[in-house]
């Protein structure tokens, strides 16, 4: 608790950047509300922050995505985002527009987000529906495109690219819109080993550098463990909300939301069951590595005392 | 049971214009017969040309893919048949689904294999319970139902045709660890009861070392290394080399191997690590 | 495979007419078409050749890929020949004259420079339209041409969105088409045997999923350009910006020059005159 409150002093404002609050969502199938995709969530999330948002297929995680960029509506509950309420009846076209400046969404599938046959022109369409000058759009359409290392494509056809570099070219044209927060919907899941690995240094340095807030949806453990806090969205609810070191520790309750811990701390949990004397907050390789090795090391000590 | 084997094959793209590109280059490969192949490598390693080869979507531009010893492609007219054989699940399969029903849609390939109505009925039931489709699901239509569940009902269009060889592009590619689970192990399962021939090609390191029996690993064109899981996990470094991982609990084994514990056993997944440290520390102690 | 075929038949390169605004090169080609259509004198149609090979000769496209552009219509030339050779009537005696057939020598005239006029009139507009011009930039040429029509509410902005979005996503639909009948072939369908109706019945398959996948694409898109901030053509400015250079004056008073001097050309006294 203290560490949070902290934290807040850091940043200029200590009004949340966005602010979650009894929301609830149901989808209609032919009319008829189905049941609840999400249930009576409240959170906060600070200007800078790098919040993973985890849940298996159909927890509700997407829907909140969509939700804060305004894809859907509801009424059940409140979202305010850098002050505006956005759930609000009141909302016009020209609010919708001012917080879809604000908040960019970075889509799953790279193909269909990319509107240009070429890549500098496709980045260039946000910015062009922003009403933003020639030369500024300029300017920015070759800084985003230098940000996510795609310069040297911006002449390209989008079709010719991989998987990964559409994806990176998508993000350019959110960050030349310059946005204050940007959403990853699942940006990864159709990407190879490598196109994940570069999206993912492109969103860590997105918000170290540029102090983007960052909400990245996700089922891969790897990615939320570089979050600076963790929320699991579980049948609609929130599960947890923690920093990834607690909730990577509690390899029970993961499995119980249908999700992974990493394997070296599944490890160290499978010992610990079997009645072995290890600590139970080993997260990364390398403690898991020090933590067992300890234990060797003791073992062995143990063993040369019993021999004197 | 047939044997599927490669002689000296490449395979060529654009041959005859600027954008010429030598997919493969002079693979010899037989697959074990029962067991589960894992196919790894990176995007453009060749691999989904490969696999493209193997059911004869791909004519080879030299070299020979064989079945049983016979050229796939000895009557280029019957080369359906092979394709009921050699069964292939593409990667993001639910693209596929196209009929009223799933289980029409699954009986669309025992069809035209020519199975008679009763042998179709029996095989789309038989499909749908080893990916875990329930019965209810079968008479809906295949774009009312979920992600997984389109994900199963493609799959079981393929199995229903009953191939001596299945092979499956990343059949649990966007899927979360619990739907990764679930598909992964119904085929581990099918395969286990049927002996079929199973090819299975995957990104994830882990998967390779959790579901199969051998693994081949690509790389530009041509195999950099085949055989059983622990052999190819075992040479780290000639695969980090070539930008692949081992699975995270593979390091941390030899990590501690490294370091001078000697850890024996199957050091790839997380049960085989953790028995082999409980046998160390029981003969230490 | 299908996803050899390319799109537009584009040819990138820094020839002139490759540098020449997009929407000089719609009017050039108009304004051509109609001296095309007016030539009436045999010098003109020795002008309109010259003129075609200077045409080629700048585009710095290579002949070959010229040849290779009219193949699939020399069924259209052939049909012009015959059709102007048999139903031409002409004055005088006819030159052959069996059963229903007669032919005459205006009928033969005519046969040569109608396939001419085709010939010369797909030779340009490829040279102007497609092999120079990017689809991309026909689609801006063609807003900016019709931007008039705005302010009739004609919405000339959504229509050249969704040409440069139906450019866009061709590619991917023809990659799509081949994955989707690729699985199909997996599963046996076959679709290379069998009669007319059979082969259609057999397209079912394919076309079904690439219907259902092409809604959830124009969907999903339609939501990520929404995010971008899309609301029409309203408030909207232009990162590509099309300009006139000197070039572009200097081209299209050419082509003016060459519709008078065809023109001018039909009242010479002397000369033989072929045309409609």
């Amino acid at each position: 608790m203290s560490e949070n409150i902290k934290n807040i002093s850091d940043t200029a404002s200590d009004v949340p950047f966005i602010k979650v609050e009894n929301l609830s969502y149901s989808y209609e199938n032919d009319g008829v509300p189905s049941e609840p995709a999400l249930r009576d969530i409240s959170l906060e999330i600070r200007e800078g922050e790098y919040v993973a948002v985890l849940g298996h297929n159909g927890s509700g995680k997407s829907t909140f995505a969509k939700l804060l960029n305004m894809i859907l509506t509801t009424d059940k509950g409140k979202i305010i985002i850098d002050g505006t309420e956005i759930t609000s009846s009141s909302m016009t076209d020209d609010d919708m527009f001012e917080v879809r400046r604000k908040v960019g969404m970075v889509f799953q599938n790279p193909d269909n987000q990319l509107v240009a046959t070429i890549v500098e022109e496709d980045v260039a369409f946000g910015p062009e529906n922003l009403g933003l000058p020639r030369d500024e759009i300029r300017k920015r359409v070759y800084s985003s495109l230098d940000m996510v290392g795609m310069r040297d494509y911006s002449k390209h056809a989008p079709h010719k690219l991989s998987g990964g570099q559409k994806q990176r070219v998508a993000i350019a044209g959110i960050i030349a819109m310059r946005p204050r927060c940007i959403i990853f919907d699942e940006s990864t899941a159709m990407l190879d080993p490598l196109g994940r690995k570069e999206v993912m240094s492109i969103i860590k340095r997105l918000n170290r550098d540029e102090g983007i807030t960052v909400i990245q949806i996700t089922h891969y453990m790897e990615e939320a463990a570089m979050a600076d806090r963790v929320i699991i969205i579980n049948d609609g609810t929130i599960a947890a909300d923690s920093t990834p070191r607690d909730i990577f520790s509690r390899v029970d309750f993961l499995k119980s939301v249908g999700l992974e811990a990493p394997q070296g701390t599944e490890l160290i949990w499978e010992l610990r069951k079997d009645g072995f004397d290890l600590p139970d907050n080993c997260v990364t390789d390398e403690e898991c590595i020090a933590a067992l090795s300890e234990l060797f090391e003791k073992t062995l000590k143990g063993k040369k005392d019993e021999q004197a | 049971m047939s044997r599927l084997e490669l002689n000296d094959v490449s395979y060529v793209y654009g041959e005859g214009t600027p954008f010429r590109t030598e997919a493969l280059k002079n693979i010899d490969l037989s697959f074990s017969d029962g067991k589960i192949t894992g196919l790894i490598g990176h995007t453009g390693s060749g691999k989904s040309t490969l696999v493209q080869l193997l059911n004869g979507l791909l004519k080879p531009t030299s070299g020979k893919v064989l079945l049983d010893g016979k050229d796939i492609w000895e009557k280029p007219k019957e080369i359906g048949k092979i394709r009921f054989r050699v069964g292939l699940v593409m990667q993001y399969p639910e693209y596929q689904l196209f009929d009223e029903t799933v289980h029409k849609d699954i009986a669309f390939g025992p069809k035209n294999c020519g199975l008679s109505d009763q042998e179709i009925e029996n095989a789309v039931l038989e499909a749908a319970e080893f990916v875990g489709l329930d019965k209810n699901i079968l008479d809906k239509s295949p774009f009312e139902i979920s992600g997984g569940q389109k994900r199963r009902a493609a799959i079981a269009g393929v199995i229903a045709m009953h191939p001596e060889v299945l092979i499956l592009d990343e059949p649990a590619a966007g899927l979360d660890p619990r739907g990764r689970r679930e598909i992964l192990g119904g085929l581990k399962e099918y395969q286990r009861r049927n002996g079929t021939t199973v090819i299975l090609v995957s990104h994830s390191m882990e998967d390779m070392a959790y579901y199969c029996d051998e693994v081949v690993v690509m790389n530009k064109a041509k195999v950099l290394m085949s055989g059983c899981v622990s052999d190819v996990f075992s040479k780290s470094a000639e695969l980090e080399s070539v930008g692949l991982d081992i699975p995270r609990i593979a390091h941390i084994a030899k990590a501690l191997s490294d370091m001078g514990y000697d850890l024996k056993g199957e050091l790839y997944t997380v049960d085989g690590v953790k028995n082999a440290i409980e046998k160390y520390i029981a003969s230490i102690s | 495979m299908l996803s050899d075929i390319t799109l537009g038949q584009y040819f990138p390169g820094f020839s002139i007419l490759h540098k020449l605004d997009p929407r000089t090169k719609i009017i050039s080609s108009i304004i051509y078409i109609v001296a095309i259509f007016v030539i009436k004198n045999v010098i003109g149609y020795a002008l309109l050749i010259l003129s075609a090979l200077t045409l080629v000769f700048i585009s710095k496209i290579s002949l070959k890929v010229i040849i290779k552009g009219i193949k699939p219509v020399i069924i259209v030339l052939i049909f012009t020949m015959i059709l102007n050779l048999f139903w031409t009537v002409g004055e005088g005696e006819p030159l052959v004259q069996w059963w229903i057939i007669k032919i005459y020598i205006d009928g033969i005239y005519r046969a040569i420079f109608m396939s001419l006029r085709v010939l010369v009139l797909i030779v340009a507009t490829s040279l102007f339209l497609t092999y120079t011009t990017s689809p991309r930039m026909l689609t801006d040429a063609i807003e900016s041409l019709l931007s008039p029509l705005k302010k009739i509410h004609v919405p000339i902005h959504d229509f050249a969105m969704m040409m440069t979005i139906a450019l866009r996503f061709i590619p991917t639909l023809i990659e799509e088409t081949d994955k989707i009948m690729n699985a199909q072939k997996s599963r046996g369908a076959d679709f290379s045997t069998g009669g007319l109706i059979k082969r259609a019945k057999a397209l079912i398959p394919v076309l079904i999923p690439l219907l259902v996948s092409s809604f959830k694409r124009a969907d999903e898109l339609a939501i990520a350009m929404e995010c971008r901030c899309y609301r029409g053509g309203k408030g909207r400015t232009k990162f590509v910006k099309l300009t006139m250079k000197l070039s572009d004056y200097v081209f299209m008073t050419l082509i003016i020059l060459f519709l008078a001097a065809v023109i001018a050309i039909n009242y010479l006294p002397f000369g033989l005159r072929v045309g409609v």
